[in-house]
């Protein structure tokens, strides 16, 4: 991130101002806080557990991974969705400077690279954003919970179905058996309550 | 952070135009991104010169005195004053690695977007240009899809197969991987790989080179479900038609994961493998991990609703040693089973059948049996484009366990198929023998749309027999193809009678439709068969 976006956001901040009320529910796991950035909602933290276990082997692995997130704005704790985006994310594991990089996908892609695990988790969080035109009278001063929903994929090519089911059914149910049972890393994580203040 | 990378050689400039190709943007807005289409051709003019530069010379020797320290790709304004003026001071000091890495790492700590690595030119009087390549991540679609797409490929292996089992073409494409950067081309080769070796899986690893800035990439192979300890029991799935027989379906739906299957399976007027006809259920359980992968169990518990047609009870009728026809049949069948090696598996446990009378419902009678058996599977991949299998086993089956029906089943099989391109040969056998009072399921027929095909069952046995051989030979070129079958089927005490046939048609694994005919038969009727099994 530029200095000079680093401080256009510094600026944007001190006119607007994001009060996060934490109840004592949500004390139990808030892994992320929001921010208000250019009239948009911006997520901020870290602790996704994203890049831990299996995926972080596969990373350093030379290996790059997908992850597919949705950001949900609910109006109250597994309640109905007020608002919400989808983002990929492009991981992959420099084995020469033992950092991370990311590639945000879509129009326009961003990349960041030499980061941490955890600055990498951050930095998705941080990419994923919601305009405050969309979340209606949650943009002022009312709460609000948030989910956010990932699952990540190997980029690895597809197993080969096996020698005798090549055809019709079998290869269907097969296929859909193989994904119940190598199921894709993922989690979903709630926080809240959180309101926009002005 | 790495020394010193080389980014670029002959060719990359293209590379970089089809990255852009795959650009996440619209298409359009690409197009009028003028950035882009700078920094492309920029690298575009510096890489085939430098390229050429670092073929033709070493790289410059510590002390050599520097011409000129640009940066490319970059306007060097967005960096920051202090990195700038350490740049434009190299100019006129002396070359040193080290000092140049530096700076390097300078690059990428202020601009974590970006991939710097510096190009060195060699000028006259001892001179050496020093130029700083940087390029945005997000520009490139090598590096978006991995970082270490910066790196230079030092080699290339293959782990998990031998190499010679690789096309020659093949491996020759490998090694042109080795000295260029890690692009869409690799990702490429590991479809081929998989084409060439069906049965594995292959995926790309990448480790770090045996020097800074350089990566071994590793395409290794893991073997899929042909060659784990214990394969799942195989589907039965299947619908045929034979012309003398009519139709008959099997539906097994499997369901589960790598370890762990449950399959339910369902009969519909089944007539193709037995002499009775059969409708109902089978619902399997299978485990192939019981504590160790070596170790599977499985349960099959089946209800199957039985008819017979007339040939096979005036048969029967005629012939009173054998048990009488039932109208259900109820199966339940644990068994075990352990890998002595991945070749070679030993099972063994017991089948229950209750048997209920056709014709003095609803008396019935108990076919217990203890089973063992030896199963042998092999493959041999012999080169890229040949590879054979040979199947084998053996099993026993003996009653105990106070069942009403005392007998005792020997069935022994055995297989070899050979694959070379298009060309498919398959060469089968299997023998067996029943003595004592079996149960009408557990008696053989010859006659159907698999064995001596061309001639039907309820012509040759139509209560089927208590000893049988036969064999199979059959040759196939890109699924069309040409059998010859022969085979016994009798009672102890009646002649053998050795039958053959012969029929052409489409034979694929899963898809069949053939015209056989009986060959030491008086006239030259053919029979009709196509289905399919999966």
């Amino acid at each position: 991130m530029s200095p000079a976006l680093v401080h256009d956001m510094r600026a944007r901040l001190a006119f607007i101002t994001v009060v996060v009320a934490l109840s004592p529910l949500a004390l139990v796991a808030q892994s992320f806080d929001v921010r208000v950035v250019a009239d948009t909602l911006q997520l901020r933290g870290s602790g996704l557990g994203l890049i831990e276990g299996r995926v972080a082997d596969h990373l350093r692995d030379g290996r790059s991974v997908r992850a597919d997130f949705e950001l949900t704005l609910l109006e109250k704790p597994r309640g109905s969705a007020i608002a919400h985006g989808q983002y990929g994310f492009i991981v992959s594991y420099d084995l020469w400077e033992q950092r991370f990089a990311v590639t945000r996908v879509g129009a326009p892609p961003r990349s960041i690279s030499h980061l941490t695990a955890r600055n990498a988790e951050g930095w998705c969080l941080e990419s994923m954003t919601l305009p405050l035109a969309t979340l209606g009278r949650f943009a002022h001063d009312v709460p609000f919970w948030i989910r956010v929903d990932y699952r990540v994929l190997d980029r690895a090519p597809a197993p080969n179905p096996e020698e005798d089911s090549a055809f019709g059914l079998r290869t269907l149910i097969d296929a859909l058996s193989r994904r119940r049972q190598d199921e894709p890393p993922g989690r979903s994580l709630e926080a809240g309550p959180f309101r926009v203040g002005h | 952070m790495c020394p010193l990378v080389t980014v670029r050689r002959h060719g990359n400039a293209g590379r970089s135009r089809k990255c852009a190709s795959r650009y996440n943007g619209p298409p359009l807005a690409l197009l009028a991104d003028m950035r882009i289409v700078t920094l492309l051709l920029l690298l575009a003019s510096l890489a085939v010169p430098c390229a050429v530069a670092r073929a033709q010379e070493p790289e410059p020797a510590e002390g050599t005195r520097i011409e000129s320290a640009e940066v490319s790709g970059f306007a060097i304004d967005q960096l920051s004053p202090g990195l700038q003026r350490d740049i434009e001071s190299l100019k006129g000091e002396r070359f040193e690695r080290d000092r140049i890495n530096r700076l390097v790492e300078r690059i990428e700590e202020e601009h974590p977007e970006v991939v710097a690595a510096v190009r060195t030119v060699s000028r006259p009087d001892d001179q050496v240009r020093v130029i700083f390549l940087i390029a945005r991540i997000s520009d490139d679609g090598d590096l978006v899809s991995n970082i270490n797409a910066r790196y230079t490929v030092e080699s290339v292996e293959i782990q998990g197969v031998p190499e010679g089992t690789i096309s020659q073409s093949l491996r020759d494409r490998l090694q042109r991987l080795v000295g260029g950067r890690l692009d869409t081309e690799a990702d490429d080769l590991i479809d081929e790989l998989r084409a060439e070796r069906p049965g594995y899986d292959v995926s790309r690893r990448i480790q770090r080179g045996t020097k800074p800035g350089q990566i071994r990439v590793v395409f290794e192979f893991s073997e899929t479900e042909r060659l784990r300890w214990i394969p799942f029991i195989r589907s039965r799935s299947r619908y045929v038609y034979h012309s003398e027989q009519g139709w008959s379906g099997v539906h097994d739906i499997p369901m589960g994961g790598r370890y762990n299957r449950a399959t339910v399976g369902f009969a519909f007027s089944n007539s193709d493998d037995l002499v009775e006809e059969y409708s109902g259920f089978r619902v399997r359980f299978e485990s192939r991990r019981v504590g160790t992968e070596r170790v599977g169990l499985s349960l099959e518990v089946s209800r199957f609703n039985n008819t017979f047609r007339e040939p096979t009870l005036t048969a029967l009728s005629a012939n009173p040693a054998i048990p009488e026809p039932y109208r259900t049949r109820l199966t339940v069948e644990p068994i075990g089973t352990v890998a002595l090696t991945r070749q070679v598996r030993v099972f063994g446990g017991v089948s229950f059948s209750n048997l209920v009378a056709l014709s003095h419902s609803p008396d019935s009678q108990m076919a217990s049996t203890v089973i063992g058996g030896l199963a042998y599977t092999q493959r041999w991949d012999l080169d890229s484009k040949s590879r054979s299998n040979v199947d084998a086993g053996y099993e026993i089956r003996s009653s105990a366990l106070d069942s009403d029906l005392s007998y005792r089943r020997h069935f022994g099989h055995a297989s070899y198929r050979y694959d070379h391109d298009d060309n498919t040969v398959i060469a089968s056998v299997f023998l067996g023998r029943v003595t004592g009072n079996a149960p009408l399921f557990e008696r053989f027929s010859l006659g159907d749309t698999s064995t001596l095909r061309g001639w039907n069952k309820f012509d040759i046995a139509p209560a089927g027999g208590d000893h049988v051989f036969h064999q199979s030979l059959e040759y196939r070129f890109h699924n069309v193809g040409l059998f010859l079958d022969a085979g016994s089927v009798w009672d102890t005490g009646t002649d053998k009678r050795i039958r053959t046939s012969t029929g052409f048609g489409i034979l694929g694994d899963n898809f069949f439709l053939t015209l056989a005919f009986p060959i030491n038969e008086g006239g030259a009727n053919g029979t009709f068969m196509v289905g399919v099994r999966f």
